[in-house]
């Protein structure tokens, strides 16, 4: 067996370091990989929540989003017999209260709750409604234990108390249409549900 | 150059480069629509926990890209179709039979959208087919004919040309609840007919 020649060696060196190199940079590739599809939830810019309010500038006050059309869609993938409104919050200001009028309610009336990513915390239809009603709070976990402590020993709360993950977020609230002429009283229908902020300064509802 | 140098110049490359990779792995997975949490049902896909906080990392990245709101279980679940039965793509040329069963929901909706998932102008103005509407035989069975063409019956006008997709979404749908079950169990079928 002949000794390895010193150009040898440099070339087996040569190939260990672009070895080195690639695996580092498979690496290095993961993590911004995962880096990035983490962050993309906080970074988006347009985003459903940033979305909602480019169409509902205020707080606590349900509006209809614009009926979606060929080329111009709020949200991408909506249905299109989906007749939509929606509550923007910020518990900042105190708990959010949401109330729908049962009474006057006939076809699927659908409540999502969303946090700042447009994840949704909570959703219902009307056939989850309890006794008859729809009454939630919407509260941060300090909100909620300023509301027990005023509540009387001897009665069950009437309303549904839902914890937010974050002070900022917005409820939608959605109406089917059966067929297109429906669409009308579907949006009409919307009417029916009303959101307000329980804060000091609480301005209306609506 | 000395080795320093050398050894610094490289270990900025594999930086560059590696960061370069893995945007355009994120990116690439994204446009493809990537998830970790799919349904199939033959040519029908959902995403029944896309909507919640717990959806996983590549859902909720796409879902801040796109500003996309998906419908929480709570509520419904929603599938797409861009394929038939037999595999084939989609394609506004064809007329498709879709025929029931449908799981068992309050309310549905059938709708087509362009093959990125966008509504579409169609061929009657009517951007979607409900529940409501649709004309059944004595014991519920349906079929109803998606094509560009006007139909008797129950008509899905389809967007004028091109590749498209189908959104059946059902709400108020005790599927929601398990998906995978339900989907295997009944799902309307999808077949080609005649092609322009």
């Amino acid at each position: 067996m002949k000794a390895p020649r010193a150009a040898d060696i440099r070339q087996g060196e040569g190939w260990m370091a672009a070895l080195g190199y690639g695996l580092a940079t498979l690496c290095v590739a993961g993590v911004a990989h995962l880096a990035s599809v983490l962050a993309l939830p906080h970074l988006a810019s347009r985003d459903s929540f940033a979305r909602i309010a480019q169409a509902v500038p205020h707080l606590h006050r349900f509006a209809l989003l614009p009926q979606p059309a060929p080329g111009a869609e709020l949200t991408p993938r909506q249905d299109p017999m989906l007749a939509r409104a929606a509550c923007r919050f910020d518990l900042a200001g105190g708990p959010v209260r949401l109330r729908v009028d049962l009474s006057q309610l006939d076809g699927l009336l659908l409540l999502s709750f969303h946090d700042r990513q447009g994840s949704t915390f909570y959703a219902m239809t009307d056939r989850g409604a309890l006794r008859g009603r729809i009454d939630i709070r919407v509260v941060t976990p300090r909100q909620l234990e300023d509301i027990q402590a005023e509540d009387p020993d001897d009665e069950i709360p009437q309303d549904l108390r839902l914890v937010a993950p974050g002070a900022e977020g917005f409820i939608l609230a959605g109406s089917l249409a059966l067929d297109g002429a429906d669409m009308e009283s579907a949006r009409g229908r919307l009417s029916l549900v009303a959101c307000a902020s329980e804060g000091d300064g609480g301005a209306g509802g609506g | 150059m000395g080795p320093l140098l050398h050894f610094v110049s490289k270990s900025i490359l594999v930086a560059l480069a590696g960061a370069g990779l893995g945007l355009l792995a994120t990116w690439s997975a994204l446009e493809r629509g990537a998830s970790l949490e799919i349904v199939e049902a033959g040519p029908w896909r959902a995403a029944p926990r896309a909507a919640l906080r717990e959806a996983d990392p590549y859902t909720r990245a796409g879902r801040a890209r796109s500003g996309e709101i998906p419908m929480a279980p709570a509520e419904g679940l929603a599938f797409f179709a861009s394929r038939d039965d037999e595999g084939a793509p989609l394609d506004a040329r064809c007329d498709y039979a879709i025929a029931s069963p449908v799981p068992a929901a309050r309310f549905w909706t059938l709708a087509p959208l362009d093959a990125q998932g966008a509504m579409t102008a169609t061929a009657n103005g009517r951007m979607a087919l409900t529940s409501a509407q649709i004309v059944r035989d004595e014991a519920g069975r349906f079929e109803i004919v998606a094509s560009r063409q006007a139909r008797a019956g129950n008509w899905l006008a389809l967007p004028a040309q091109g590749p498209f997709m189908l959104a059946l979404r059902l709400y108020d749908a005790p599927a929601s609840a398990q998906p995978a079950a339900a989907a295997r169990a009944a799902m309307p079928s999808l077949r080609k007919g005649r092609c322009a």
